[in-house]
């Protein structure tokens, strides 16, 4: 069994919506742990509640019951400013649409969570520029993402997650927008990621690209129903 | 606390930049929206102007009367229009600034400092050869008229008390009566024709300028009373201007000349004054209704279209709110707080209306420019505390209408805004 510390510890945790009369258990009493170095895939049908489960790991929503630990910190119980500053410095999100601002370069794109870090602009530049470069952008770094290619774009957007050192990086579908070849860059860069130590939880619904981690985590209805090695 | 300084500070700065952003970006929008904010700074600096103007035209064109000068009167300034009321009074007689002088003389801690009578016509005019000036304003008095009136001479002198004494005929004239009947030469030493009479220019008034077309001193003609009774005859016009120590002690000296009045007038105890006692504030304060009338209209204006423009911020910082819902998802999912996005979003309604404001402030004056040149008896004057209140105004009306969209946009849920299309 593996000595590596806890990073999240969710106990019996719900997330209930009510659609008109009818009440929608999209999670539904989940117990799940994840590890640092965690490199985790979570998979299943579409509505059976990846997306709720990854907005509550990356406290963009608070669940309706249960417990959720992160490195020691019960979240459910945090207030708007506190979950923004954990989103901040502990979440790094990569998101199937990229979602970068077409506006500002890559560098300033990355940026932007030091900024809310309050950190210098000369260390946000310097720093954006490293991850640029960890992800081989080290030549594009004043694009806009207008003119980059949809698997540069993600590169991008995981530069921008990975800025901030957080202790996970949580993407949604991060291949759901690339073609075969492109998504296998992609998941190149997470292994890449995954042996530099860092903790890694994605979804997908692509089994070849699940394959890639290390643990795949299958949820049904709301429920989890196995969670083991691929 | 000072790392979250500087937090704020480099957050500060990114909503700098959106906001500049957004504006380039949607530059007819802004500037639509900006709209009323322009008009109403336009309104509220020109009704300043306008009112500045008049007080600082008042100073310029009625500096010849002093505020340390009083004048006794049939009837009373501050109750202008009421002429009727005073129709039975007797005429002030010129007479009765000698006497006033006299008494003076005997009382070393008096008020006041010396009395000089003036009479005059507006029926006048003055001929120089072929050229002739109609509607003059002649007035004979005494060659202590100059510590009275503070108007410089351009050429010449005054006359001299000998010259007053024997009534001579000789008289001191107004820029426009020199420049009309003399255009291409000196006027004194020439001798103006009034009625049948010749009199010798001794002196010329600098120009003094028109005030709001009302009053102009430029066309006065002034010269000894003995002078202007032997061409005008005994006219019912009359004042006794009255110069005092201490123009902080109005009332005093118009309490001690009252009393004065009341004894040449021989007026028993118990009787009302006969006579008026004015000054220039009371004359000022004439002006008091046009500058309210001016300051309502102007607060009307400016009140109704900064009305109008925060109604239009607010709708299109709503809209803008809407365009970039994902965008403040995304800012949110990056560490955002609350406070963050509604600052983000009040710092670009306020930078709209400051642009607004500033080019409100550009407008306007460049319209007081153009004033000037155009019409350069038109009192206008701009000043520093317009363009202050102008920008205060400006930054209060983009909180005011910048508010209610950036708390909702700070209220957004990261998630729901996330999946906005
Ligand atoms: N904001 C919401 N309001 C109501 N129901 C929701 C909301 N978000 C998700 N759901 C419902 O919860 C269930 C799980 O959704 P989701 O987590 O998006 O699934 P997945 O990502 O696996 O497709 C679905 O039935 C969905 O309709
Ligand atoms: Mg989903």
């Amino acid at each position: 069994m593996s000595e590596r510390p806890f990073i999240i510890r969710i106990s019996s945790l719900s997330k209930h919506y009510t659609m008109g009369d009818q009440l929608v258990k999209a999670l539904d009493k989940i117990d799940l742990d994840f590890r640092e170095n965690d490199y985790a895939a979570i998979m299943g049908p579409s509505g059976s509640g990846k997306s709720t489960l990854m907005n509550i790991l990356g406290c963009l929503d608070t669940p309706t019951a249960g417990r959720y630990e992160l490195n020691g910190q019960n979240v459910a119980e945090m207030d708007d400013d506190e979950l923004a500053r954990v989103r901040n410095r502990e979440i790094g999100f990569v998101f199937q649409t990229f979602n970068l601002l077409p506006r500002l370069d890559c560098l300033r794109n990355v940026e932007l969570p030091l900024i809310y870090a309050g950190v210098s602009p000369e260390e946000r530049l310097e720093r954006s520029r490293k991850a640029l470069e960890e992800v081989g952008l080290g030549d594009r770094i004043d694009h806009k993402p207008g003119e980059l290619s949809g698997g540069q774009t993600q590169r991008v957007a995981i530069a921008r997650a990975l800025v901030n050192h957080p202790s996970i990086i949580l993407a949604d579908e991060p291949t759901g927008n690339l073609d075969t070849a492109t998504s296998r860059d992609i998941m190149d860069i997470f292994g890449r990621l995954s042996d530099a130590g860092n903790t890694i939880i994605l979804i997908t619904h692509e089994e070849e690209i699940a394959r890639f981690t290390r643990r795949i985590i299958r949820l049904r209805d709301g429920r989890i129903e196995s969670d083991s090695a691929p | 606390m000072n790392s979250s300084l500087q937090q704020f500070r480099y957050e500060t700065g990114e909503s700098l930049n959106i906001a500049v952003y957004q504006i380039k970006a949607n530059k007819i929008r802004s500037f639509l929206t900006a709209l009323g904010v322009i008009i109403g700074i336009v309104a509220i600096t020109m009704m300043g102007t306008a009112i500045n103007g008049i007080d600082l035209g008042f100073e310029k064109s009625l500096s010849m009367i002093g505020y340390d000068v009083v004048y006794v009167q049939k009837g009373s300034w501050s109750t202008m229009g009421q002429w009727w009321r005073y129709r039975n009074r007797p005429d002030i007689e010129t007479r009765y600034a000698a006497e006033i002088n006299r008494i003076i003389e005997g009382n070393p801690g008096s008020e006041l400092i010396v009395a000089v009578p003036q009479m005059s016509t507006i029926q006048a005019s003055a001929r120089y050869r072929d050229r002739e000036i109609l509607q003059i304003f002649a007035m004979g008095t005494s060659h202590d008229y100059p510590l009275t009136a503070s108007g410089d001479l351009s050429a010449g002198r005054f006359f001299t008390a000998q010259e007053s004494a024997a009534g001579d005929a000789v008289c001191v004239i107004g820029d426009d009566i020199a420049s009309g009947l003399f255009p291409d030469g000196r006027a004194t030493g020439k001798s103006v024709r009034l009625k049948n009479h010749n009199v010798r220019v001794v002196g010329v008034f600098k120009k003094q300028g028109k005030f709001l077309g009302l009053f102009s001193f430029d066309n006065q003609l002034i010269m000894p009373l003995g002078a202007f009774t032997k061409v005008y005859g005994k006219t019912p016009m009359v004042t006794i201007r009255v110069k005092i120590r201490d123009e902080k002690r109005v009332p005093e000296a118009k309490e001690e000349l009252t009393g004065l009045m009341r004894r040449i007038r021989r007026l028993p105890p118990g009787k009302a004054d006969d006579f008026g006692i004015n000054e220039q504030q009371a004359f000022k304060s004439q002006l008091d209704p046009i500058k309210n009338g001016i300051a309502v209209a102007g607060i009307f204006i400016t009140g109704m279209s900064l009305f109008v423009g925060a109604i239009g911020i607010m709708n299109i910082t709503f809209v803008s709110v809407k365009e970039r819902t994902r965008e403040i998802g995304l800012r949110k999912a990056l560490g955002a707080r609350r406070r963050t996005i509604l600052m983000q979003f009040l710092i670009e309604s306020v930078m709209i209306c400051l642009v607004g404001g500033i080019i409100g402030l550009a407008t306007a004056l460049s319209i007081t420019v153009l004033i000037q040149n155009l019409l350069p008896d038109f009192p206008v004057s701009f000043s520093p505390m317009l363009v202050l209140a102008s920008l205060l105004i400006s930054v209060a009306t983009g909180i005011i209408s910048g508010l209610a969209p950036a708390i909702s946009a700070s209220r957004l849920d990261p998630a729901v805004s996330l999946r906005y299309e």
